[in-house]
């Protein structure tokens, strides 16, 4: 007893919106730790399934864990899979020893309107990744979803974040692999084990964000051939590709952030499928003034 | 067609821009079918202090919010029966239901039977992406056959409901069924809709990508969206405007109309019959 | 001079012309005794008024209905009894949420379930406290006659106008079924409260800001304020919130609505408190029998006394506490296993003070048995 006594309990929090992911990163780590023998605690809030609502997911493990809530600011590490989910609960973490590890992908959640008046801007949180780690004790900020991307699924952001968490907790890594391959879908445990490793790389190469992390700002107008103009609104755009694909001159795509533009300019006969199909009234094709064209 | 407005359509002049981007998933079906709604809102020259727009929960209900309307977010399936309170108590309003296939068809199924019976001048928008998206993406009552949701993991067994169907038989003064992949024919739909002095039931076909569409594997957005007409891969599809829909399963356009007597103007007409001036 | 009009009334139709008198013009309905007399009378009456009757769907439907209706900026009621009542209860707590005015009658018969559909019983007193999910402000007021039920509806309407909120009118079945004849005061001399609207530019509208007296103004559609409604937790700009602080904020609003208004909403009738030994607590026809028990210990040289609320929630609690100050014993005789006990017994938190006499088999409680108790322990007292 003494001894369980001595050792208080490892707590970590797992944070980001509705679709992420945090559950998934929640039950390996809770897996992982029954493993090893520790007792392991997980309570999680979500419910919203939808894009945007808040999820967080409390794991502590030790050789005793009573309560399944961490003590505010008791927080070991903090892995936020939405930037500014991380920023809302970072004064959850210990002061000078906790580690934070967040993925720079920026998801508006409505919450970031909470307190709008009509035209005023959106709150989302305004820090640069470069403040925020001056201001934690340990901290990644990494682009998870464009290290995911570039493996060819965004979905498993979530993963690339676990290879990152992987190296601030004392487990070995063989532990981590074979959970996570019990945990994912058959047909994807190699991209995941990837993603896993991506972000192990990620930590063990040094690697920090010296950018402001992207994000999507005001509109951006392109010209088109004949006159007209195309206006893509960004901070709206969602990067569903539907605009791209629909197109049927082919005069779309998606740029490196996953946000629609105009690649074809010459090509755009100003037809509007594109703004008519675009689910977040990002697309508008405008006259050669700008004006809204009938 | 004569009193149809001219003047260009800009969204956003009915949109509470500040609240956008909206909380939809990317992909999200119900974005472009409020497109829709909005277009032939502008086409018929309502204006909006006299647009009331009456939502019901799920992801459906939150689709008012950004309409800048007098709009109501009401309780899970009951926005007929508040729009029916509205409609008769405010005849010069233009009220406007926008619902779920949950909302409507199960919590709500039996508002909907009586609205269509009653046919009381209003226009229901039933948004049906086949799934309760919010809760997280379980079965519902246009869920199709076979299709994982988080409440049938071993397929749905249950057999789908035909929402146009009910309200034809219910007595609906105008039915019809619209796809978000056919914007302008949509619009034209809930524009006749808007016209009609009865009760107008649409049924849009929309799509729940994120949740519904993972859980099946149906891929992506656009693939999502063009499974709609007729399964076409997108790299092989061309212009979507022209062509005719081919549905095999569910018939488009207008099903129904039943030029009966408005609710309010006859329930006023048998008070006047009966009460001396 | 004042026309008032004398005639023989049921208070159900009692209750359906004071509504009318009041300014209602919309009725959304669904049958259920003992209460259907008051949809009945409302579908004759209205349209002579250029009002609406409907006959909904359901009791659900009906009661979303009256919202809808009110939201539109009709005065708009709805009457029920307890199975309907319990069906309700969602949208009633949206109505109390979202602080829409409109007035739900509940004639009380005996529960649970369809329990005794034709008898009287006074089961409904706690849900109609907490009926719906959540804390919740609301307001009920417990006539005891015909002739209050006419004040009382009337009241029920202003009320839920000047203070935004859903207001119950709760009696007993005897009290509904009961006809009396009743002097009905001239139109032209009721009071009659609108509720405030919205005024001045739409910019900078916040529907849900507190102006000071706790009761924002209503955005009336079609005035040019295009706002949002919703159940959903919300801010001050009508839009969902869920940060904890603004919850916090809007919610003590919601609750503490009421507060500053006390004076308006409480009232209660009080017989012989000034030196009552034997204090009796009743509403409805319940307490027309108490008072009867009274007025006869009184004669028998007893020190017995009547608290009879009006307003039942929010509980006069003040009153009560100063009448009930100098009695040893607080007799609460109600028509159910015993719920306004419940509210008495914690007002008084004095063991052995509160005595109860509750029935549940559908027989009102007649003044000799409430006598009996009080002859009981106001021996008690003395010993
Ligand atoms: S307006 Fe037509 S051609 Fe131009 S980008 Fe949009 S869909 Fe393509
Ligand atoms: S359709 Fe709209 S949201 Fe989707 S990628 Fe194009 S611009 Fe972005």
């Amino acid at each position: 007893m003494a001894d369980t006594e001595t050792s208080p309990p490892t707590n970590v929090l797992i944070v980001g919106v509705g679709g992420q992911g945090v559950i998934m990163v929640s039950k390996v780590l809770a897996a992982l730790c029954q493993l090893h023998g520790l007792q392991v605690k997980q309570s999680e809030v979500h419910g919203m399934a939808k894009r945007g609502g808040s999820v967080f997911s409390h794991v502590r493990f030790g050789a005793q864990v009573w309560s399944p809530i961490i003590p505010h600011g008791e927080t070991d590490i903090l892995v936020a899979l939405e930037w500014s989910e991380g920023l809302r609960w970072l004064d959850a973490m210990r002061r000078d020893s906790g580690t934070f590890i967040a993925d720079t992908q920026q998801i508006v959640p409505p919450i970031a309107f909470r307190d709008r008046r009509p035209g005023a801007r959106s709150g989302y949180a305004p820090q640069s990744p470069a403040a925020v780690l001056e201001m934690v004790g340990t901290g990644f900020a990494l682009d998870a979803t464009r290290v995911a991307a570039g493996l060819g699924n965004t979905r498993i952001a979530n993963t690339v974040l676990l290879g990152a968490l992987s190296t601030a907790l004392p487990f070995p890594v063989e532990g981590w692999i074979s959970v996570l391959r019990d945990f994912v879908p058959p047909h994807t445990v190699a991209v995941n084990l990837k993603a896993f490793q991506a972000g192990r790389d990620w930590v063990e190469s040094g690697s920090r964000p010296a950018e402001e992390a992207a994000r999507p700002a005001g509109a951006r107008v392109a010209v088109a051939a004949r006159g007209h103009r195309l206006e893509i609104t960004e901070a709206w755009c969602k990067g569903c590709d539907i605009c791209v694909k629909m197109c049927p001159e082919r005069c779309l795509r998606l740029d490196e952030r996953g946000l629609a533009e105009l690649a074809n300019p010459a090509a755009c006969t100003g037809c509007r499928v594109c703004e008519w199909l675009c689910p977040d009234f990002a697309v508008r094709v405008l006259d050669g003034l700008g004006q809204p064209v009938a | 067609m004569d009193t149809l407005s001219l003047d260009t359509f800009d969204i956003r002049a009915y949109l509470r821009e500040d609240l956008l981007p909206h909380f939809m998933c990317p992909g999200c079906g119900h974005g472009i079918a409020l497109r829709a709604l909005l277009w032939a809102v502008h086409e018929r020259g309502i204006p909006k202090d006299r647009l009331a727009v009456v939502c019901g929960i799920g992801c459906s209900g939150r689709v008012g919010a950004y309409i800048d309307a007098n709009t109501y977010h009401t309780t899970h399936g009951r926005p007929l029966a508040f729009a029916t309170g509205l409609a008769l108590a405010r005849p010069d309003l233009e009220v406007v239901v926008i619902t779920g296939d949950g909302d409507c068809l199960a919590i709500g199924g039996n508002h909907l039977i009586h609205a269509c019976r009653r046919n009381l001048n209003m226009t229901c928008l039933m948004l049906n992406n086949e799934i309760y998206g919010m809760t997280g993406g379980q079965v519902s009552p246009t869920t199709g056959g076979g299709r994982l949701t988080s409440t049938t993991p071993y397929g749905n067994a249950e057999p789908t409901f035909d929402a146009c169907a009910l309200a034809i038989a219910a007595g609906a003064g105008f039915v019809g069924r619209g796809m978000t992949l056919q914007l302008p024919a949509l619009k034209t739909l809930i524009g006749e809709g808007l016209a009609h002095p009865g009760f107008s039931f649409i049924e849009a076909i929309s799509d729940c990508t994120e949740i519904f569409g993972r859980k099946n594997d149906l891929g992506s957005a656009p693939e999502i969206i063009l499974r709609q007409k007729s399964g076409m891969r997108p790299d092989t599809y061309g212009n979507i405007v022209d062509r005719p829909f081919q549905a095999k399963a569910m018939r488009i356009g207008v099903l129904g109309r039943n030029d009966r007597p408005e609710y309010g103007a006859a329930y006023r007409a048998a008070v006047a019959a009966r009460i001396a001036p | 001079m004042h026309m008032s009009t004398r005639q023989n009334l049921q208070g159900n139709h009692a209750c359906a012309l004071a509504a009318i008198a009041a300014g209602c013009r919309f009725y959304g309905g669904y049958p259920i005794t003992p209460s259907s007399e008051i949809a009945e009378r409302m579908s004759l009456e209205l349209p002579r008024v250029g009002g609406v009757f409907i006959q909904m769907e359901d009791e659900i439907a009906s009661m979303g209905a009256v919202i809808g209706a009110s939201m539109g900026g009709v005065k708009a009621m709805t009457a029920t009894s307890g199975p309907g009542f319990s069906l309700k209860q969602e949208n009633l707590g949206y109505a109390a949420m979202t602080e829409i005015p409109c007035v739900i009658v509940n004639v009380m018969r005996g529960g649970p379930s369809t329990g005794l559909p034709t008898r009287p019983a006074q089961g409904d007193i706690m849900q109609t406290r907490w009926g719906t999910h959540g804390d919740h402000p609301i307001i009920v007021l417990t006539p005891s006659s015909v002739r209050e039920i006419y004040a009382q509806t009337i009241r029920a309407f202003n009320l839920s106008e000047v203070l935004r909120t859903p207001v119950i009118l709760l009696y007993d079945e005897t009290i509904g079924h009961l006809v009396e004849t009743v002097d009905l005061p001239d139109p032209a001399t009721i009071e009659r409260a609108d509720r405030k609207w919205a005024t001045g530019p739409r910019e900078g509208f916040r529907p849900y800001a507190d102006p000071g007296d706790g009761i924002p103004a209503m955005a009336r559609p079609g005035d040019g304020y295009r706002s949002h409604t919703t159940g959903l937790t919300h801010a001050e700009h009508g839009f969902p919130t869920q940060n904890p602080a603004d919850v916090d904020r809007v919610m003590h609003r919601l609750l503490g609505k009421f507060d500053q208004h006390r004076d308006l909403i409480d009232s209660f009738e009080a017989l012989h408190t000034d030196d009552a030994e034997v204090l009796v607590v009743a509403i409805g026809i319940a307490a027309r029998a108490a008072g009867r028990a009274v007025r006869q210990a009184r004669a028998a040289g007893m020190r017995a006394g009547l608290f009879r609320p009006v307003t039942l929630w929010p509980f006069p609690e003040d009153s009560f506490r100063e009448h009930a100050a100098r009695a040893s014993t607080v007799l609460v005789v109600e028509m159910n296993a015993g719920q306004l006990s419940l509210e008495i017994e914690r007002l008084c938190a004095q063991p052995g003070k509160v005595a109860r006499l509750t029935r549940f088999t559908g027989e009102p409680i007649g003044p000799a048995e409430i006598l009996a108790t009080i002859q009981e322990r106001a021996r008690h007292g003395h010993a």
